[in-house]
């Protein structure tokens, strides 16, 4: 009953706000709320996504990340503030306390602002790292908007973003229009690390770098990035599908860069619009887990073989059984399930594994169990003749998707003593069956012989000796 | 000394019903004390299981009781050795389990409800009293004496050798095995004695019994074919030996084969060759008699020659053959170390690393049979005297126990039998001596020298020719009596004693003194397994040293990693290298198997001896052997050739994850600098060991047992130690000059 109420309490709580897969309680840090006149747009959007806004100054006494141990916001979002620390309540080990209680954040900075201290060493946990300084501008010399940043040619306009892998959906720049550019106003760059948890959003041009404007040199002679080194958006994903998102430029949020005719290329050309709404949108999205998020609904192992009881995911198989692995999973995509298709050139694979993977097997759509909302993949094969204890492990774990890493652990057993083949089945062994019977036949003669043949000369004999 | 009160207790056993019942009471008496004897350990702490092994066997019997016969047969069990599992149900000896189950069936079958724990418990003295009265048996075979077929029982009751192995709560193979050793050895006596068919086949029945119980089965798979080689050398070979021989070798080999750990090993490897060669050569004999009777002597003479040279060559032949081409094992490494007690110090240190496998010191003899040693020899030198084919065996037997528990600690258990059987026809040939009170008359020694004078001039010296010389003084005679039963009483002083302070402890509990003397109970191990018990996910996976396996397994429920059944020495050298390498090698160690806890054995505080840093060179070794390349054992001594744990320890043990887990947070129970190992005397450095990729779970009252949890992967990806350092609050040092070309991320 009471388990039955709660999920009903659930169901009512998504009917109101079905738009984030964690919960629609966003923070907003920003140093004044005058602020947020610029970014109508962009924070109107979000409101009617559904998202409960909250504004907060860094130092307020009253700002809690964690009430009574549970995260009391689900997102952060962070614009620049001209404080050079957050204060006690936005320490980076509270932030990366955030994170490990799968709270998403998305960090703006600006070139005209120092970022906070505790956001930088944040992220140089997440192997981030900004330009020493803290206010490294990107300038970029061709690919400039000619009309608000002539002289400066910091106001970088790009095109929309494409897929950075071919088995990777993009889910950035899709469907964006040929002459749709992205204006990046007077950024940040960050260098990324090796960490395979981080992926480029959007990289900067191969004609972008990055430099400090306090340096009035002729020369740059300590560049910090250059080119698609310099990644202007940036995303994180922890282990547990925690996201943080990193833009360079909090500008390109504002309601003056979702206009179109504002700006205009270094040739002169008039730009027919902006992506920059959609692409705020669609970042804002990603990071608020409102699109890339999967979902494993349910996952089943059974015994495939004839005669057998199909018991759904038993504890224990026996060597070379034949076994079907199924797995269903739905997507997320704004504000509904969908069934999760693999892209055509990625593969969704199961490993049978005991310390090193025994089979690793693509699993094929299974159309009997995919509904409306779920694909079900699944695939059939027959156990290694080795006993141990396995695992069925899906590890599937491709950027900007959330991770999935499935285990289920079963044992295999050996072969039970009466489950081999009876020895009169094998034909190898009818000569030694055969010989088994003529062993015993010629032992049952011989004492017949023995016994019912009356030694005759023995009897005579004994009579003498007598 | 009065005369008349012996006499009248000798009276009272004169009439044959009589000596019967005395001798029943006796022997029960005697099973009351061997059993008594056994339970100070349960008097003292509780009935419960003692040590290692037992835990396994115990939790074997609970399975065996819960799921019933056939599922023990094929139990696959996936609580030990994660990930591999073990076919535990065909790699074990099922004698002992069966044993307690068929017990526990028959009571609650008797509606006397009982539970498993205690006859498992009690099962071992229980059998100890039938081992008392096998001996019995045995010695009777021996000598026409009875008194030494009591003495025997009563010795083998009380022995402190066997004691060692069948103390309450000590529920081995071995608790059964050597009653089944004692029991089959007399009845193979009886059928070679008797060349009896039906003894031979209750011998190979026994045989099978005792095959099906303790791998120490090969002891009697050598012995017999070994009596009986000695004995056709001595030109003593018979159709008794034949049919006894031949019964038994042909049913129990079958018998035998039907344990699945034991399989096709009967006809495969070289311990049970010598078996089947005499087996072989008796029926070479056997026919060799017949042509004897059939064909002239000197032909024979001839004939014999030939035959014999060649079938003992083509069979050596086809021995050697068989070996090299693999047909044949070669013998195992735990025989090779049987000849040479060097060989696996060398070549399989997971042998040589369990102490009862080490050489016997000589105390141990003195300590573990006391007079019976002394006694033993006379005993082997009286069936020398006699030496009929059952005297022979005794001798044999002598030899090679002797031999065998010189060599390995644990089989002085098998000596033990042996031991107490001669001893026992010493003593009472001394006693049937010494104890009759009427002095022998001069005119019945004349009397009896004239009788014998026959036999006398036989043997033709002289010296034996003259007149027997009794013992005519009483005084003599109450001596040597009073000094025997000091003796005696001695002995039973002493195999109390040694029973009570050395065998009795279940060695899971450890019993310490107070200054004031009362006793004072350290029960850390229970705390740490009951902790794991009720604080773990039932699927988490300890690892510790194999040591512990079978008691995590038993008493706290958890899969292990490696436990006391050796049989994989891999998985353990894996242990090993993930012990004592550094955490950046342990740790995809224990990720790659699963590890959720790891679980070392401290004695620093308590000063206690058996901890894992004492142990830990085997591990090393063991790893070693495995991975020459990355463990070596050098590397854990310091340059002038110490194991050392303090300050100057080899950089490589400071880094070990078995000196991390057993010396982290020590420091803080003492004042700064002050830390001090009272087990190893060593005063620690004064900042402790860190760990990144455990933290700290349990410690139990002692600090004997400590428990550590295996750290998840970071969640943000970075690597153990940054994150540690990141939580402990240090910030990133920031990049500023890079040297050498930048690194370039590539997507």
């Amino acid at each position: 009953m009471r388990s039955l109420l709660s999920v009903l309490v659930f169901v009512l709580a998504a009917v109101v706000s079905a738009i984030s897969t964690s919960g629609n309680r966003l923070l907003v840090i920003l140093d004044d709320v005058a602020e947020k006149e610029s970014y109508s747009k962009f924070l109107g959007d979000l409101e009617s996504r559904g998202f409960q806004l909250s504004f907060e100054n860094p130092k307020s006494e009253s700002l809690a990340l964690f009430r009574l141990g549970e995260r009391s916001y689900d997102h952060i979002l962070f614009f620049p503030t001209k404080t050079k620390g957050l204060g006690p309540n936005l320490t980076p080990n509270l932030l990366v306390d955030f994170l490990n209680a799968k709270g998403n954040i998305l960090v703006t900075l600006s070139s005209g602002v120092a970022a906070p201290n505790s956001l930088v060493s944040l992220l140089a946990e997440l192997d981030i790292q900004l330009p020493a300084d803290r206010t490294g501008l990107v300038v970029d010399h061709f690919n400039y908007d000619a009309s608000s940043a002539a002289d400066m040619h910091d106001v970088l306009l790009l095109p929309p973003p494409t897929r950075i892998r071919p088995d990777v959906k993009d889910f950035f720049g899709a469907g964006a229009g040929q002459d749709e550019v992205l204006v990046f106003p007077r950024g940040v760059g960050a260098s990324l690390g090796a960490s395979e948890l981080l992926t480029p959003i959007l990289r900067a041009p191969r004609t972008a770098y990055s430099y400090n404007p306090k340096e009035q040199g002729e020369v740059v002679d300590d560049l910090f990035a250059a080119g698609e080194q310099l990644a202007l958006v940036s995303a994180f994903q922890a282990r547990n599908s925690a996201r943080l998102t990193l833009v360079g430029s909090a500008e390109m949020l504002q309601d003056k860069c979702f206009e179109a005719s504002e700006v205009s290329k270094a040739d002169g050309k008039k730009v027919a619009g902006t992506f920059n709404r959609e692409f705020a949108k669609r970042v804002s999205g990603w990071t608020f887990n409102e699109i890339g998020v999967l979902r494993v609904n349910w996952i089943e192992h059974h015994l495939e073989e004839a005669g057998a009881t199909n018991e759904s995911n038993p504890k224990i198989y026996r060597i070379k059984n034949d076994v079907k692995y199924t797995i269903s999973l739905s997507e997320y995509a704004w504000n509904a399930w969908k069934p999760f298709a693999v892209p055509d050139s990625d593969a969704l694979q199961l490993e049978f594994s005991m310390l090193s993977p025994f089979h690793r097997l693509p699993l094929t759509l299974d159309a009997t169990h995919s509904s409306d909302t779920a694909a079900a993949y699944s695939v059939l094969f027959k156990l290694p003749d080795q006993h141990g204890i396995f695992n069925f492990k899906v590890n599937y774990k491709r950027p900007f998707l959330s991770n999935v890493e499935e285990k289920n652990t079963v044992s295999v057993r050996h072969m039970a003593h009466n489950e081999w083949p009876r020895s009169f089945v094998i034909s190898g062994a009818w000569p030694w069956i055969a010989g088994v019977g003529v062993t015993v036949t010629g032992w049952l003669a011989f004492c017949a012989l023995w016994m019912f043949s009356a030694p005759v000369g023995a009897k005579r004999e004994t009579k003498k000796t007598q | 000394m009065s005369a008349e009160p012996l006499q009248g207790l000798a009276s009272v056993g004169k009439g044959q019903s009589t000596r019967g019942l005395l001798r029943v009471i006796i022997l029960a008496l005697i099973a009351g004390a061997a059993i008594s004897s056994r339970l100070f350990s349960v008097i003292r702490f509780e009935s419960i299981i003692h040590e290692f092994d037992p835990w396994f066997n115990f939790r074997a019997t609970k399975y065996l009781v819960a799921n019933g016969f056939y599922n023990f047969w094929d139990w696959f069990d996936d609580r030990t050795w994660h990930p591999l599992g073990r076919v535990t149900g065909g790699t074990l000896y099922p004698g002992l389990m069966v044993t307690s189950g068929v017990i526990y069936h028959a009571l609650r079958a008797l509606t006397i409800p009982v539970d498993i724990r205690n006859i498992c418990v009690l099962l071992a003295p229980a059998f100890s009293g039938l081992t008392a009265w096998a001996a019995y048996l045995l010695t009777n075979e021996m000598t026409p004496s009875s008194s030494a077929g009591l003495l025997a029982a009563l010795f083998m009751g009380i022995a402190p050798g066997y004691i060692s192995r069948s103390v309450a709560g000590s529920y081995d193979n071995e608790a059964i095995a050597i009653f089944l050793l004692v029991f089959t050895f007399y009845l193979w006596i009886k059928a070679l004695k008797q060349g009896s068919m039906l003894w031979g086949a209750l011998c190979a029945l026994f045989y099978g019994y005792m095959v099906a119980s303790w791998g120490g089965y090969a002891f009697i798979t050598c012995l017999l074919p070994l009596h009986a080689f000695v004995l056709i050398c001595m030109g003593r070979y018979s159709t008794r030996l034949y049919v006894a021989y031949t019964t038994w070798y042909a049913l129990g080999t079958l018998a035998s084969m039907q344990i699945p750990f034991v399989g096709f090993l009967p006809v495969k490897t070289s311990e049970h060759m010598p078996a089947l060669g005499i087996f072989g050569f008796l029926q070479l004999l056997a026919f060799l008699d017949y042509v004897r009777s059939a064909i002239p002597s000197r032909q024979f003479q001839t004939f014999l020659w030939l035959f014999a040279g060649g079938t003992f060559g083509l069979g050596l032949l086809g021995l050697v053959i068989a070996t090299s081409a693999g047909f044949i094992a070669p013998w195992s490494g735990r025989f090779y170390s049987l000849w040479d007690t060097g060989y696996a110090k060398i070549h399989i240190p997971i042998i040589a690393s369990v102490s009862e496998h080490q050489p016997t010191a000589w105390p141990a003899f003195f300590f573990d049979l006391n007079m019976l040693i002394w006694l033993f020899p006379v005993g082997v030198y009286l069936c020398f005297q006699q030496l009929a084919d059952e005297h022979v065996f005794i001798v044999v037997y002598a030899l090679f126990g002797s031999y065998f528990a010189g060599v390995m600690v644990r089989l002085m258990l098998t000596l033990t039998p042996v031991v107490c059987v001669a001893a026992a026809m010493a003593v009472s040939a001394l006693l049937d001596t010494y104890l009759s009170a009427k002095s022998p008359k001069p005119q019945e020694t004349q009397a009896a020298d004239g009788s014998e004078g026959k036999k006398a001039v036989k043997s033709g010296l002289r010296s034996t020719g003259k007149p027997v010389v009794g013992v005519y003084g009483l005084w003599g005679k109450s001596m040597m009596v009073s000094a025997l039963a000091v003796y005696l009483l001695v002995f039973v002083l002493h195999c109390t004693w040694v029973t009570s302070n050395a065998y009795s402890s279940p060695s899971v509990v450890l019993a310490s003194r107070l200054p004031d003397g009362s006793q004072h109970i350290i029960d850390d191990y229970r705390e740490a397994y009951q902790w794991l018990r009720q604080n773990t996910h039932e699927d988490a996976k300890i690892m510790s040293w194999w040591d512990y396996g079978y008691q995590i397994g038993g008493m706290a429920d958890r899969p292990t990693l490696v436990d006391n059944n050796t049989w994989n020495n891999t998985h353990i050298a894996t242990v090993g290298k993930a012990m004592s390498s550094r955490e950046e090698v342990s740790y995809p160690i224990m990720r790659q198997h699963e590890v959720d806890y790891v679980l070392v054995v401290f004695g620093g505080l308590l000063g206690y001896s058996g901890d894992d840093i004492n142990k830990f060179l085997w591990m090393v070794r063991i790893a070693e052997g495995i991975w020459p390349d990355e463990v070596s054992e050098r590397a854990f001594f310091t340059p002038r050739g110490e194991y050392r744990v303090d300050g100057e320890a080899t950089e490589t043990m400071k880094n070990s994850l078995m000196y991390k887990m057993s010396y982290y947070n020590y420091n803080n129970l003492f004042p700064p600098g002050q830390a001090v190992d009272r087990m190893r005397g060593a005063r620690l450095p004064e900042v402790g060991p860190n760990l990144n990729t455990l933290e700290e779970a349990f410690t139990s009252e002692n600090w004997i047992i400590r428990i550590y949890k295996v750290k998840d992967l970071d969640n943000l990806g970075r690597d153990h130690a940054s994150a540690a350092a990141f939580d402990r609050g240090h910030k990133k040092k920031k990049v500023t000059k890079r040297k050498g070309p930048r690194v370039l991320r590539v997507d």
